[in-house]
This record gives C-alpha cells, structure tokens and sequence, in this order.
C-alpha cells in the first residue's frame, strides 16, 4: 500500500519512550472528547440542559459512561497539555526552527480552556449556571460588553444561553481541529526534538541524510502511537467511571452534575469554577494594595493575558543557543514559577474559594517560592555552567524501561496519588499508612525505573515474557468481552460497562506496546 | 513547412527591438549559462502580449474588487449578536399566589423565612416579596431612603414600603456581584440572625456586625461570596464584596381590595442586564405569580 512512503517523521530507535510523545497523548485525549461529545450531541436539548442531563445519565444505554468519560477526557486533555507544554518549555522545543510549533501550541491551549469552559456550563447546573453569570458579568466589564453578550451568551434568556453555548462549543472545538492539524504538521516539518545528548545547541534537527536512517512511520510507529492512545483512551474511560462509584466525592473530582440551580442542595454548594479555572478565581479574589478589588479586566490580566503574551513571545525573547535548562537560566526560573504558581494558586482558590485576599497576604504565598526558585537555579546552574563539553555524535543507545515496567509505574503511581488524595481529604491512620506506604514505593520504583541496566540483558528471555503476558492479556480480554454484554446498560451499574470497557483498551495498549518491545525495540544480538 | 504570418515578423522586429534597446538589454552571457529558459521568459516579458504595468493595474483592481467584497461582507458579521429581547415600559403586574387568585396583602406573614419570588418585569428577574418585621415580628414601617451606590459615589431614592404597616418592599433576586440567586442569596430574618447555623443558613460575623452597625434587624445575604445587603434601608450595602446595592421593585397596594401590584424598578439595572427592561422574555399576561419553596433555615 506504501504507507511506508508517507511524509511523516520517521523515528530513531531512542525516541520510542514516552516523554517524546507527549503530543500524542494530548491529541488522544482530544479525539475521544471529540468522539464521545458527537455522541452527547445525539441527545443535548438546549431548552432544559440539566433534565436532559440526568436523562442521559439515567436513562440513554450507557449514557453515564460516555458523559463522564467526555468530562475526564476533556480533564485528561488539559492536563496532559500542561505537561506536554511544560517538557517542551523545558527542553527548549521553541526554539528554532520550531517558533510555529509553539505558537500554534498556545492557541490550542487558549482554545481548550475556551471549548472546556463553555462545555462545564452546557450541563446547566449549578455550578455551570454561576459559571455562565460569572463570564456574562466580565464581558460586560468591557466596552462594547452588551454586544459582546449578546454575540456570546445570547438575548439574556436561558434558551438562548444554551442553544449558543452548543454551537460555541461546536464552534471551538472544530477551531481546534484546525490549528491541530496546523499545529501537526508544522512539527512533522522539522521532526520531534531530538535529544540533547545529540543536538545540545540550536537549531536541533536530525539532517535529512540522518532520518533517512531512522524508522519509517509505518509500520513501527503507528504500532507505538497507537499503542499510547489506546492506553491513554483506556484510562479516560477507567477512572471517571470508577469515581462515579465513590460516594461523597468533592464536586472538583466527581464526574456527576453538581445540585439543579433550583434545588435547595444548590445553596450549600460553594460557588467555584472547575479545577483548571481555579487559579483564575483566586487571582480574582486579589486585592490591590489599597485595599480595593480589581476590577474583573485586571485579573483576566494578570491569570491569563500577561501569561499568554509571555509565551506567545518566549520564543522570540529568549534568542539563546543553549538547550539546556540550566543554559537559560531565567527562563528556566520564570518556567519553574508558571508550574508553581499555577499549582499553590489553585489550591489556594480550591481551599478558599471567594475569600478576598489582601496585598499582604499575596506576597506571604506569592513570594518566598519565587526567592526559593531562583536561589535553586542559579546555584544548581552555576555547577553545570563549569561542566566539560563532551557531545557525541553517536546516537543514544535504546535503554529505555520495558512496557511492562512503565505500566506498572503508571499504575503505581495512580494509586499512590489517590491514596495521599483521600488522605489529605479524609485524615484517618490506615489511610495515612496506606498513602506512605503507596508513594514510598512509587518514588523507589521510579528510581529504579531510571538507573541505566547494567550487564548484559537476556533478550530471548525478554521476548518471551513479552509474549507470555500477551497471551495473558488475550485471555482476560475475551472474558472480559462476554461480560460486558451482560452488564445492565442503565443504572449505576452501568459504569462497571465503562470500567471495563476501558480495561479492554488498556489492554489492547499494553499488547500492542509489548508486540513493539519484542519485536522492534529488544535488538538481538 | 511552417507558415508564418505577419504576426511572427511583428514578434520578430518587436523581439530585435527589445534586444537593442539600452534599458531592456538582453544579457548574452546569462544566456549562455541559462539557456533558453532566459530566452523565453526575455520574450515573454518584454516581447509578449502581456505589458508589465497594464497588468500590475489589472492587480490592483482585482484587489479592489476583493477589498469590495471584504468591506461589503462586514455588515453581515451582525448575525453573530442576538437579537434583542425585552419590553418597552414597565407594566403593571398584579400579584397572584400560585392558585391564580390575587395575593391579599395583609395574608404576608411578617419576617417570613421561606424564600418568597415573583418575577417582574421579565421571565428571568425574579425578585424577593418581603414583609419586614422587628426582632419581636412586628411589621416595621420602612421609610423612603436615600441609598449610595458604592461602586459610583451616586445616589437614588428608594420609595419605602407599602402595604398596611408600609413594611412590604420588594428587591431583585439576583446578587450583584456575581450573579448567585436564590437558594444561594436570600433574606435572614431577625431570629435566624446569629452565629453558627449550618449551610445554607450560615453567617458570617462581618454581617452580622455590620448589620447591628445600621440598625438592621434581619439582612439579605448571598452565600456565594459572602455579599451581604440591608433590606430595612433600601437594600443598601452592608458588605462587600459586592459594589452594587440591590435593585428595588416599586409596589403599589391597593388600600380597597387589598391587592399588591408591581408598578416599576429602580436602582441600578438588575444583574446580567443592560436595563430591567431587556434581556429576557415578557411576562405572559399581566399578573406574576407568588412562590415560595424552599426554607433554608429547616
């Protein structure tokens, strides 16, 4: 068929691990939101959007597994891009050629906080119903704001509200679409960013006449990319529905609808926006040094214009020629910051949500981690500036951790974070113990997980064990298939559909991610 | 054998001509290097049918033509806004309970803890029914006021209330900070005000203090972010972080049957909406329908 001759990058074999397919695992998440919201379309009704909702939890087959497996994917997607994001900041991915790459980036990150946005209030309860108040009174703070609503939120009527946000969030998520594919194939122009132990200075692109050497697309690639989204689809649909089973839990992680705005449970719900909005809200809770609020323009300011600029230009201000993070210091340092103010703002606006917050009292939070940071990369920087050059051409040798290891580590750490999670939220001692022992583990596989296999490896043995567990995975999958055709398709039952349905990808994944270790990555020798 | 015409001598003399001429001179040596590629796109240039600046004119009227077309599609980007909906004056709305018949105003029970709507004057501005009482229950003649507006400075007059006792005043639903209504905003009567009550029915010390400050026997509160407004007083701002009070809706009671009407609004607009008047669906009919449903003190 010469899929083999298709213009895509073709890998070398030290880029089969997955921090440099992170985009992959973005674009994962984003297809299945896709997928799974043209199905939710089937049955949104703009008149009553809460009833409707309950009434594709309830009743529609399987309604609740895709609802709440649309809400994680979407969860999933931003996350994934904050450290799709991150990594690439870090490892100088922006600079040149790749200047488009980034931009492209930024605005598909701005247009899935929009697209997530107006997504959390189509369900049109409570929380989703004050998030649509909270964005039609900062529209309005501008000038022009009455036409600005009208153009967004619609005539000021409900109805209206949510038949604009159904086509907003068409609107967005085919924009994202667009600049994805934009986004796509400007990076397939130059290739993925290849590692530092081979290109340690801009610009960082494996010649022509070397990626004629590396692995064509087909069959190998696909096989790993395909691997990675069937794992990543398997967890989107996994997690949510296993949530949904947990009672009580807080309303940031549970994939059911908050309370109906007109039900008396919904004045116990504090008003707060989802997670990914939450260090916007507290910024919005700030107040200036004379003690008076900022107006609804100046947090959008600070949370998210000023941040967005600062990228947008990053690959233009920072003209260095060093890759390593420790070669740009301050922007490593202004990197370091973005991840930690992101992370305690939010945590600060989950704990005291609409809570006004002095000048002072910003500085106490705001201020020591930025002093901390900075002392810690300028020392730590200082040491790798006295290092002995030494760049090899040779290219980095395939020591990656097999499949089976990275899943487990995944798994591992998937319980530890959750254990510490409940932990913190519902203090009890065998909790406490379970979450030490859980993250103590984690941090000493993950450890292992990176030390370099020293001796000889015994390849036969590892294919083998490959195969073995493929074949383990093969018998579980089928039992598992004639299960799922006797789990009630409504109900609260119905998740365990989801859950399974989701552990039948995840094994699909680790098939295929054990059929490329075992016949492409294990080099006999 | 090929013909030729007088239009390949023309090209010929033209092509020499060209070629002669110090200012389109025809370079021998990229000739050489270039071949006939030069040649031809020599002849094609200077020689062929096309002149350079009748085609450069004919670009830019192709792109005025395009800029036309730019310039002509703008106005068709009104499509994007909404249609405005709304209505023109404010009617005068009879209050009616929820079986239809004419709400008695003497059958409003004082300091009532269940939240009590209407909506008035369109489909999406509920507004509070409240007869204010003290902290014994007895209704309190609230008197017309002047209420500042902290955000601007100004000021306006609320009319005070009405009914038997002039206790009976009406204030939009909807908070102006950020827009909470009711089960979230609502009013505390007198004995609910105190410390220590569960959600939805929690205080907080701030109000309560300011709220003893202005001599206000019970509040409006909104749980969403702690706003809180003084209804014997025009629902003023008792506290942030709102920085706008409450609008009033001006009610009419008529002394002979007892009935309660809706007459106008005032104050700053209601929230979420340029004016009172737009931004959302007319009522159907001229009466408005009384409900009350939820106690969030039980």
């Amino acid at each position: 068929m010469g899929l083999d001759e298709l213009p895509f990058f073709k890998t070398p074999d030290y880029m089969y691990k997955v921090n440099y397919w992170l985009g992959a695992l973005v674009a994962s998440a984003f297809i299945y939101a896709v997928v799974s919201g043209l199905v939710l379309l089937l049955y949104y009704n703009p008149a009553d959007p809460y009833d409707q909702t309950q009434y594709i939890i309830n009743q529609v087959p399987y309604g609740s597994v895709i609802l709440f497996s649309h809400l994680y994917a979407a969860y999933a997607m931003i996350l994934l891009a904050y450290v799709h994001m991150f990594r690439n900041y870090f490892v100088g991915a922006y600079k040149r050629p790749r200047e488009l790459v980034w931009l492209a980036g930024v605005i598909l990150l701005v247009l899935t906080m929009g697209a997530s946005f107006v997504g959390y209030s189509m369900v049109g309860d409570v929380l989703g119903v004050d998030a649509i108040g909270v964005g039609e009174g900062i529209l309005a703070s501008f000038p022009g704001g009455a036409v600005l609503n009208a153009i967004f939120f619609g005539n000021g009527t409900t109805q209206d509200a949510f038949s604009r946000l159904l086509a907003w969030h068409i609107i967005l998520v085919a924009l994202l679409g667009l600049f994805f594919l934009f986004h796509f194939f400007t990076a397939e122009r130059y290739g993925i960013m290849p590692s530092r132990k081979v290109k340690s200075e801009v610009p960082a692109v494996h010649s022509k006449e070397e990626q004629s050497r590396f692995n064509a697309w087909w069959p190998r690639n696909f096989i790993y990319m395909l691997s990675l989204m069937l794992m990543t689809w398997g967890l989107i649909l996994v997690v949510p529905n296993l949530l949904a089973n947990v009672n009580g839990l807080p309303l940031l992680l549970n994939p059911h609808p908050a309370p109906s705005p007109s039900s008396p449970q919904a004045a116990s719900v504090p008003a707060y926006p989802p997670w990914f909005f939450l260090f916007f809200y507290k910024i919005a809770d700030f107040l200036m040094p004379n003690g008076q609020p900022y107006p609804p323009f100046g947090a959008l300011l600070v949370a998210v214009i000023i941040p967005m600029v600062y990228l947008l230009l990053l690959p233009f201000l920072d003209r260095n020629k060093q890759l390593h993070p420790f070669g740009r210091k301050f922007w490593t340092w202004v990197g370091v910051m973005l991840i930690t103010y992101l992370v305690e703002v939010s945590v600060w606006g989950y704990v005291a949500p609409g809570v006004p917050e002095p000048f002072p009292a910003q500085v106490k939070v705001l201020l020591p981690p930025a002093v901390v940071a900075a002392i810690g990369v300028f020392v730590m920087g200082r040491t790798w500036s006295k290092r002995k050059v030494n760049v090899s051409p040779a290219l980095p040798k395939q020591t990656g951790p097999s499949p089976s290891t990275t899943f487990g580590l995944v798994v591992l750490g998937m319980l530890a974070v959750g254990t510490v999670g409940l932990a913190i939220n519902d203090p009890t001692v065998p909790g406490g113990a379970a979450a030490t022992v859980l993250f103590l583990a984690f941090i000493a596989f993950a450890r292992s997980f990176w030390r370099h296999p020293s001796g000889t490896v015994n390849h036969k043995a590892r294919i083998t064990l490959a195969e073995t567990v493929m074949a383990v995975l093969f018998i579980v999958a089928v039992v598992l298939a004639f299960n799922m055709w006797t789990v009630p398709s409504t109900g609260p039952q119905s998740s365990l559909f989801g859950v399974d349905l989701g552990a039948l990808l995840l094994m699909l994944g680790e098939a295929l991610s054990l059929y490329h270790y075992a016949n492409y990555a294990v080099k006999t020798t | 054998m090929k013909r030729y015409n007088r239009w390949d001598l023309l090209f010929a003399r033209g092509l020499q001509r060209m070629m002669r001429n110090p200012k389109t001179k025809f370079d021998e040596r990229e000739f050489v290097t270039k071949g006939s590629d030069y040649l031809f796109n020599y002849a094609e240039k200077n020689v062929g049918p096309i002149d350079e600046g009748r085609r450069n004119f004919m670009k830019a009227l192709a792109i005025g033509v395009g800029a036309a077309a730019v310039a002509g599609l703008l106005p068709g980007l009104r499509v994007l806004p909404a249609p405005g909906v709304g209505i023109t004056k404010f009617p005068k709305v009879l209050l009616v309970d929820s079986s239809g018949s004419p709400l008695k105003a003497s059958t409003l029970s004082v300091n009532e803890p269940i939240i009590t709507i209407y909506l008035y004057p369109l489909a999406d501005e509920p507004n509070f029914l409240l007869n204010l009482g003290d902290a014994s229950n007895k209704p309190v003649q609230v008197q017309p006021t002047e209420v500042t507006i902290p955000q601007t400075g100004k000021n306006y007059t609320f009319p005070g209330g009405v009914g038997p006792s002039k206790s009976i005043v009406s204030y939009s639903a909807i908070c102006q900070h950020l827009g909470c209504e009711p089960p979230e905003i609502h009013f505390y009567p007198p004995s609910y005000m105190k410390l220590g009550m569960p959600a939805p029915a929690e205080l907080t010390a701030e109000a309560l203090l300011a709220a003893k400050q202005a001599n206000a026997p019970g509040v409006i509160h909104c749980d969403c972010h702690g706003s809180t407004y003084d209804p014997y007083h025009g629902a003023s701002v008792l506290t942030g972080p709102t920085q706008r009070p409450l609008p009033y809706v001006e009610l009419e009671w008529d002394s002979t049957t007892d009935y309660l009407y809706a007459v106008d609004e005032g104050g700053v607009p209601v929230y979420g909406h340029t004016s009172d008047l737009t931004g959302g669906n007319p009522l159907s009919g001229d009466t408005s329908t009384v409900t009350k449903t939820i106690n969030p003190f039980s």
